[in-house]
């Protein structure tokens, strides 16, 4: 049980729900047999139970907490973290500002501010704020790709595209990151961004030879570029090439995956269908 | 004439040998809880922080810069190295070098660090050195010179005696340093027990985290990514890519739930 619980920690699972309920027997049955695990525990427990609504269960995680550990920033960013979820704003941000008070670098404090703003729904002052944020602590790759989502969210293409070279750079082996970095440019349009973007949906495929989105993705900007009329003979040439290789690929992934039921068959004609007609119309 | 083989009493292995290992071992495990216990939290300011992790970005850019496209690279470089507005050529940070005597913490830091290494080792030194006196201990398998016998052989006042048999006093020393793999083994890296660890690092100059290397550090990362270029690691990505048919093997290895037929 406590296995579990670690590797959910460890992992960053948030499956707040499994969590609560193993907990619950967990911390009323075993208390004196976890030792010292129990705190983090404590944290682990209330932060699930925030999610699902579970204030009780949260209070008592707390109040545990804040017995064992008086003056804890770490629990009082837990004390923040409830009151935000009982919508209380304000408090919660006076909260936040106390613990920035005795520390200036901590960082989940400000963190949480952002998602306070986020949460009010106030998109551009969680933007700035988070910019801000980021100046100072340029190595926050959680802030960046919150920052990239947000830029997305206000169709800030650009901005959101500079977020995820970042998080590029230093993380190159992760194909994610170069799959939506191309989304984005895809999104973005125009001839050069689209041939940027192939290249990447190219790259997160040779990371993952897996990634169906990048497959998919490639074909489409290579179908796109394929159609466009601004561009020479070669380059057309070329992108039909990759695009015929892309749907190759699809169409042998699917074929892989309709070797067992009925239902899997007609997806597969379903795809080739769908391929065809987008050569019709790009073409 | 070939050295004499001396046959050492089988006691000595018994009641000098090992004691001494475990005795040494033994202090390095109580010297790393009690450094443990001694240590003073590290306050590090917002400035700091920051600027170290500017420093890491700058070292990322200059490593991975080529996995993003050549204009953002461009972009970045342009920032970090502007000539005018730079973020190198800008910031000055406030140089305060603290001296290991105006500075407190750094002196209690350093008397610490004195207390728990330096003292033990010199106290136990000592003692066993007038415990274990008066015989040989054990023979280093390499020879040496006449050099070194006033130094391994305290004890022992016997001019014609080889310069390899030595006394318990060097083996203690011996055991210090040897057993330092030991305790990395058992009490996990950067443990307070590395006593050779420590010394180096004092040798090495004041702590790494000091401010003033901070606009050097910064001069430095300037010059580096000056030189930088950028070659695009994506130049010929679908070629490579599509050379081969790609690996799917494994992909559909259960039944997943198709959602829309």
């Amino acid at each position: 049980m406590r296995d579990k619980l670690r590797k959910w920690r460890e992992d960053n699972h948030r499956n707040s729900e499994q969590i609560v309920d193993v907990a619950e027997e967990l911390i009323n049955e075993h208390a004196s047999k976890l030792g010292d695990d129990i705190w983090i525990i404590y944290e682990q427990v209330m932060i699930a139970a925030l999610d699902c609504s579970r204030d009780d269960l949260a209070w008592t995680c707390l109040q545990e907490l804040k017995k064992q550990f008086p003056g804890s920033q770490r629990v009082k960013r837990l004390g923040g973290m409830r009151l935000e979820a009982l919508e209380k704003y304000e408090e919660a941000g006076k909260q936040y500002d106390s613990i920035l008070q005795e520390d200036p670098t901590n960082t989940a404090a400000r963190k949480r501010k952002i998602s306070i703003l986020k949460a009010q729904g106030k998109n551009t002052d969680a933007i700035r704020e988070l910019n801000e944020y980021l100046e100072l602590f340029v190595g926050d790759q959680e802030a960046w790709h919150e920052l990239s989502d947000l830029y997305i969210n206000e169709h800030d293409y650009g901005k959101a595209a500079f977020c995820l070279e970042e998080l590029m750079m230093t993380n190159p082996h992760n194909h994610l990151y170069c799959e939506q970095y191309a989304e984005v440019k895809y999104t973005q349009g125009g001839l050069e961004n689209l041939e940027l973007s192939r290249k990447y949906f190219a790259q997160a495929l040779k990371l993952n030879n897996r990634n169906m989105r990048a497959l998919f993705g490639l074909y489409m900007s290579a179908s796109h570029i394929a159609a466009s009329p601004k561009v020479n003979a070669a380059v057309k040439k070329a992108n039909v090439k990759y695009a015929a290789w892309a749907a190759n690929q699809i169409n042998r992934a699917y074929q892989l995956a309709g070797r067992g039921t009925k239902e899997n068959k007609c997806s597969v004609k379903a795809v080739e269908e769908m391929l065809e007609s987008m050569q019709i119309t790009m073409s | 004439m070939a050295e004499p083989e001396l046959l050492l009493d089988s006691n000595i292995r018994l009641w000098v040998v090992l004691p001494i290992v475990f005795i040494t071992f033994l202090v390095g495990v109580i010297r790393h809880y009690v450094s443990i216990l001694l240590q003073s939290d590290k306050k590090l300011t917002l400035e700091q922080v920051s600027d170290s992790q500017v420093l890491i970005r700058s070292r990322i850019l200059r490593e991975n810069g080529k996995y993003i496209p050549k204009q953002s690279f461009l972009m970045r470089k342009f920032y970090f190295n502007n000539q005018e507005d730079g973020f190198f050529k800008k910031t000055k940070r406030k140089v305060v070098p603290p001296s290991p005597m105006t500075d407190p913490s750094m002196l209690t830091d350093m008397m610490k660090g004195n207390v728990t290494n330096v003292l033990p080792m010199i106290l136990i030194g000592g003692w066993i050195n007038w415990t274990f006196s008066g015989f040989v201990t054990t023979k280093v398998p390499f020879p040496l010179t006449l050099r070194f016998k006033p130094m391994l052989q305290q004890g022992i006042e016997l001019l014609s005696l080889d310069a390899s048999w030595v006394s318990s006093a060097s083996w203690y020393f011996l055991n210090v340093f040897g057993l330092r793999s030991m305790y990395s083994l058992i009490l996990g890296q950067d443990n307070g027990a590395d006593q050779s660890r420590i010394m180096q690092e004092q040798m090495s100059g004041a702590a790494m985290a000091m401010p003033a290397d901070t606009n050097k550090a910064f001069k430095a990362e300037w010059e580096a990514l000056e030189l930088t270029d950028h070659q695009w690691a994506l130049e010929s990505v679908e070629e490579e890519l599509m050379s081969r048919e790609l690996d799917l093997d494994g992909m559909f290895s259960r039944e997943l739930p198709t959602g829309i037929f």
